[in-house]
């Protein structure tokens, strides 16, 4: 059984401090165990500027065993499956403690995107890339970050301002950007046609 | 944990992979699992099989090394989710011995003292008894317990509690038949990878 006081308790400190270490962690469901973060690229690094969604799944042993992050959000990194989106990170396996928490998972994924590790990768088309060609590598990778990561680093309030300012009603802004996962123009095409 | 003794078999497996530098590269690249053909031709989705119901008795994994372009066939019977949590937590600290989790000494927490167990987030509350492991780290004494019968490490800095003697040979044993054959492909028929009929007619058996 998840212990969901411990979530509940982790998603205060997330909140409180979601400032100072631009991570942010939310639930999508009221029962907590499905959770959405979001995770600033690396300053310096081919994924700076970008926002990166993170799809958490806690499993029934959570903190016993480790929560399931993948992400939703394209990424071209030799350590994450640029098809899939998961993530080759040894404390999300085997090193998983339950002294981590998803902020600190959280963290050690960001630190990952600035330390690819491609002897141990989960994409291997990238990690070839990033051993023989790195200058390339730095060219998608950052190509990836201005196409994928980028539209979706705009939180849903300047969305729905947007949108409203375009003279739709709030509250169908909201329930329509929601119900197309957050995508602006997936919620315009849909405002317009309805 | 149950994943533990659904694939026993299977995880004596991947602990040999995983002692093989070279092999090590094999696990991210599990092709595809059926019962008698391989059903993904994509190489590139390594992730996909979890979503996948693997209920039939009889199974077979390819492994595909996409840098050398070799591949390994394994049949079995895994349970393949099992076999990949079983494998998860395979290479993680073994449990702690029995006699060492009762071994920790029972302490109390002085009026004045800050912190909290890190495993629940609780604050320390003055007076309360708790468990203090051989690493000076405290915690509560049923939230270290669920920890340690997993694995014996301490959740803040790693230390190794003591093994069972038995669990751990016990690992050894499990051999169980099953056929494992290698095929090295050249760089023109690697398209073949998808087709499963091709493979076992092209082993040259290596490792035994």
């Amino acid at each position: 059984m998840i212990d969901f006081a411990r979530v509940q308790k982790e998603l205060q400190e997330c909140s409180r401090e979601k400032d100072s270490s631009g991570i942010r962690v939310s639930p999508k469901s009221d029962n907590l165990a499905r959770l959405t973060g979001i995770i600033p690229g690396p300053l310096g690094t081919p994924y700076e500027g970008g926002s990166f969604e993170i799809d958490i799944t806690l499993p029934d042993g959570y903190p016993f065993e480790p929560p399931k992050m993948k992400f939703v959000t394209k990424v071209w990194h030799p350590n994450i499956s640029s098809q899939s989106g998961a993530i080759c990170l040894d404390i999300l396996k085997d090193q998983w403690s339950p002294a981590l928490t998803l902020k600190t998972a959280l963290l050690s994924v960001q630190a990952l995107l600035s330390a690819p590790e491609p002897d141990d990768p989960q994409d291997a088309v990238v990690a070839q890339q990033y051993l023989r060609e790195y200058q390339t590598f730095v060219g998608t990778a950052r190509y990836w970050t201005e196409s994928f990561a980028k539209a979706s680093s705009l939180g849903v309030e300047e969305k729905v301002q947007r949108l409203v300012e375009m003279g739709f009603p709030d509250g169908l802004v909201r329930s329509t950007l929601e119900a197309v996962g957050g995508d602006e123009n997936l919620a315009l095409e849909k405002l317009l046609s309805s | 944990m149950a994943s533990e003794t659904d694939a026993p078999e299977i995880s004596s497996l991947f602990e040999r992979l995983l002692r093989h530098r070279d092999l090590y590269f094999f696990l991210p690249f599990i092709l595809g699992v059926s019962n008698n053909s391989v059903s993904r031709e994509n190489g590139e989705n390594p992730d996909q099989e979890t979503s996948q119901e693997t209920t039939s008795q009889r199974e077979r994994i390819i492994l595909v090394n996409p840098f050398t372009q070799g591949m390994v066939v394994v049949e079995g019977d895994p349970n393949l989710e099992a076999l990949l949590r079983g494998w998860a937590n395979k290479d993680g600290q073994p449990p702690a011995s029995k006699a060492s989790i009762e071994a920790m000494p029972s302490v109390k927490i002085g009026e004045s003292e800050d912190g909290e167990c890190v495993v629940c987030l609780e604050e320390w509350k003055p007076g309360e008894v708790v468990k203090e492991m051989p690493c000076k780290h405290k915690f509560h004494d049923e939230c270290i317990q669920k920890w340690l019968v997993i694995h014996g490490s301490c959740p803040v800095c790693r230390y190794k509690m003591p093994v069972d003697e038995e669990v751990m040979g016990k690992k050894g044993d499990e051999e169980r038949s099953r056929r494992e054959i290698w095929v090295s492909l050249s760089f023109d028929s690697s398209r073949r990878t998808g087709d499963s009929n091709q493979v076992p007619s092209t082993d040259n058996e290596m490792e035994g």
